[in-house]
């Protein structure tokens, strides 16, 4: 459908010339939005609640 | 005048048939599911109450079990029936044996789907408001369990209906890669598989005789812990075929071509390695699971990230290869070159921005101590909104409107009221998923008729509950508008007339294609074995010790002696080596730091 009535120019680019730079650049707003969250998740659940599990790793995981 | 035209159903005739009656037994399911959707969005915000609280399970159940069992899966087989013919470029075996599973797994709906309906009325003695994840201790009627049975068996018959066409084409293509939309139809069904096994089980030994009065008890962490064995992989079996439209349809509608077939395919064989070992993480708060398996199930989820992160890559790379042929330019600029008024492309490429969010909520949700603040609110609704609910969901609808010309020989009724349905549903789930995320930080509790209570209120540091409420009810009432137009389009095109000028059925180009692939990814014997060895680690031992501790027909009853005195020293033993290993882990850790320090 796309295609039918798809009326733009086309430049054939082959896998030697194409360079995914963009897909690069929003990725990386992508980790940074991630790691912007993920900070802003310690304020939500460590400061905006009573302490839940927490600790060291060691009785986290391992006391069984 | 057929010469001229060259869609799938003048390829493929009889199959377009069954994959047309496929494609709208799942719209019905999605009608009936939306339908229940805005009432119980209505009801728990509290807008609008007409249905009787007591009922409120009866709805849940029903829009759980239509959309995410019966939309989602008859979609898939549909999908799939068209990329094994189309990719292979031939017919199945025998259609009547086509016709044979979709009439199972129609039939075994049905008779889930009344067995969940006449919960709705007294005069007949019969419910099933077990919610779609149906383990006990709630209990539904025996005809819940014999449909569901049926519909499952109907999918393993297709996916042999499917591997049985790959084989005779092999036979005489003995040298040639599988291509890829049949590589990712035979690997997903291997995981389906696999992890169908969990819900046979559970539904065959336990929950069915349970519910005929064969036997008195279960052992409840049993069942679910079998029931998470299925449902954590099916989430991939609703996601796989989304996944399979973004890396063969999407580069397409883009304009170009995908960017690396080997990579999609390492991704599908990813996923079935580490989709069924990972289900106990949907258990982090169930008592009777040691933390060390929790632990190994976080670890697998944390894997499953890999094959997500390469898609995004892959089919944004793609997209992005489309828009540099179309003329676009610069780091972002290149975006604004994407063919936005194509429905099907706009519809997939937003499916896939709010699976990039849900991103964000999966990983807390994955992590075991976050989870701890999430599990059981709201705020996981809005996760799976965003996932099965879009991701999935929109995709499928997006794709309808290049599938169903394809399969009915008609043109597409409109495509503007596409456009528009596609974003509205953007929208709408947009004010929905977020005010539920929202509300589950609050502590706001899913699966709830009156999430309000007598003397007491939900603090929202931002905002009020008020608000969200408002959102939740705007987001539902936007949702189901979009359905509305969507319906609107399915009705208008199967009313159409025939079309000669419809686009071929073809599938997207590689820029790197299957002869870059190594050629151990195509073997499908050994991933499976990989996949298998994966969920003996991950399950033998949790399995034995909850029998172990609850017997295998619950805590009262232990009819068989399933204590092989070995079981529960190796459970033991397990758990031992893993604390051993962490801990030493730990004081390594802590050593090095103070060396470090010091
Ligand atoms: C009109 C669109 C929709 C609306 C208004 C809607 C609304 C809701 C609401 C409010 C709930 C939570 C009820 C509660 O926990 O008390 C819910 C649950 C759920 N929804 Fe939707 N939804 C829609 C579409 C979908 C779609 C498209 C899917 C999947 C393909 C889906 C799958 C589910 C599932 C699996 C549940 C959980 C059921 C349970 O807890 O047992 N929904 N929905
Ligand atoms: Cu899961």
């Amino acid at each position: 459908m796309g295609q039918a009535t798809d009326t733009v120019e086309r430049t054939e680019i082959g896998h030697d010339e194409f360079d995914p730079i963009g897909t690069l650049a929003l990725i990386m707003v992508y980790f940074a939005i991630l790691v912007a969250l993920w900070l802003f998740m310690y304020f939500v659940e460590f400061l905006g609640n009573d302490p839940t599990v927490t600790g060291a790793v060691v009785p986290v995981v391992g006391l069984i | 005048m057929s010469e001229s035209r060259n869609a799938y159903i003048d390829a493929f005739p009889a199959e377009a048939k069954v994959v047309r009656a496929a494609f709208y037994s799942s719209f019905l399911a999605l009608a009936l599911g939306g339908v229940f959707g805005i009432i119980q969005t209505l009801h728990r915000t509290d807008v609008f109450r007409f249905i009787d609280s007591t009922d409120y399970y009866t709805v849940l159940t029903a829009h759980g079990v239509f959309l995410v069992i019966s939309f989602t899966i008859f979609f898939l087989v549909g999908i799939f029936t068209w990329a094994i013919t189309t990719s292979l470029d031939r017919s199945v075996k025998d259609i009547r044996f086509t016709w044979g599973w979709y009439s199972l797994m129609a039939i075994g709906i049905t008779l889930t789907g009344v067995a969940i309906l006449a919960g709705f009325t007294d005069s007949i003695d019969m419910s099933a408001d077990v919610l779609f994840t149906f383990y006990a201790p709630l209990q539904g009627h025996p005809l819940f369990y014999i449909g569901l049975v049926l519909f499952i068996v109907g999918t393993w018959l297709a996916g042999a209906d499917w591997f049985r066409t790959w084989w005779a084409w092999k036979q005489e293509n003995p040298d040639e890669r599988i291509p890829l939309p049949t590589f990712m139809v035979l690997t997903t069904m291997l995981m389906w598989y696999i992890a169908t096994l969990g819900v046979a089980a559970s539904v065959l030994l336990f929950l069915l005789p349970w519910s005929l009065g064969l036997i008195e008890t279960v052992n409840p962490l049993l069942t679910r812990t079998l029931f998470w064995f299925f449902g954590h992989p099916i989430v991939y079996f609703w996601l796989m075929p989304a996944y399979m439209m973004w890396y063969i349809m999407l580069p397409k509608v883009s304009g170009g071509k995908l960017f690396s077939d080997p990579l999609a395919r390492v991704v599908f064989v990813l996923f079935l390695i580490l989709s069924v070992p990972t289900g106990i993480h949907h258990q982090y708060l169930d008592p009777g699971i040691a933390e060390g398996f929790k632990f190994i199930a976080m670890t697998n989820t944390m894997f499953l990230l890999l094959p997500s992160l390469l898609t995004a890559f892959t089919v944004v790379a793609s997209m992005e290869h489309g828009a540099r042929q179309r003329g676009g330019e610069g780091y972002f600029g290149w975006l604004k070159a994407l063919p936005w008024r194509d429905p099907v492309f706009t519809g997939m490429a937003l499916a896939g921005l709010m699976f990039a969010a849900a991103g964000f909520s999966g990983m807390i949700n994955a992590g075991m101590n976050i989870n701890y603040l999430v599990h059981n609110t709201f705020w996981v609704v809005g996760h799976f909104h965003l996932t099965v609910g879009t991701a999935v969901a929109l995709t499928f609808m997006a794709v309808t409107y290049w599938f169903l010309p394809q399969v009915t020989g008609k043109a597409l009724w409109n495509r503007s009221v596409a456009l528009g349905q596609v974003v509205l549903w953007f929208l709408g789930m947009t004010f929905m998923s977020n005010a539920m995320h929202r509300g589950g930080l609050l502590g706001i509790p899913r699966r709830t008729a009156e999430p309000q209570y007598d003397g007491f209120e939900f603090e929202a540091s931002v905002g009020s509950v008020a608000e969200l409420d408002a959102q939740i009810a705007l987001g539902g009432i936007l949702l189901t508008l979009s359905l509305v137009l969507f319906f609107a389009n399915v009705i208008g095109t199967a009313l159409n007339g025939r079309s000669d000028t419809l686009p071929d059925n073809s599938y997207a180009e590689t820029l790197s294609g299957p002869e870059d692939a190594p050629k151990v990814l195509d073997n499908l014997k050994l991933w499976t074995i990989i996949a298998i060895i994966l969920v003996i680690f991950a399950y033998t031992f949790p399995l034995l010790s909850i029998i172990d501790r609850g017997g295998l027909f619950g805590p009262d009853i232990n009819p068989f002696p399933v204590s092989i005195e070995t079981i529960p020293m190796l459970a033991m033993a397990l758990e031992g080596y893993t604390t051993a290993a962490v801990a030493s882990a730990g004081e390594f850790a802590q050593a090095t730091l103070l060396g470090v320090i010091r």
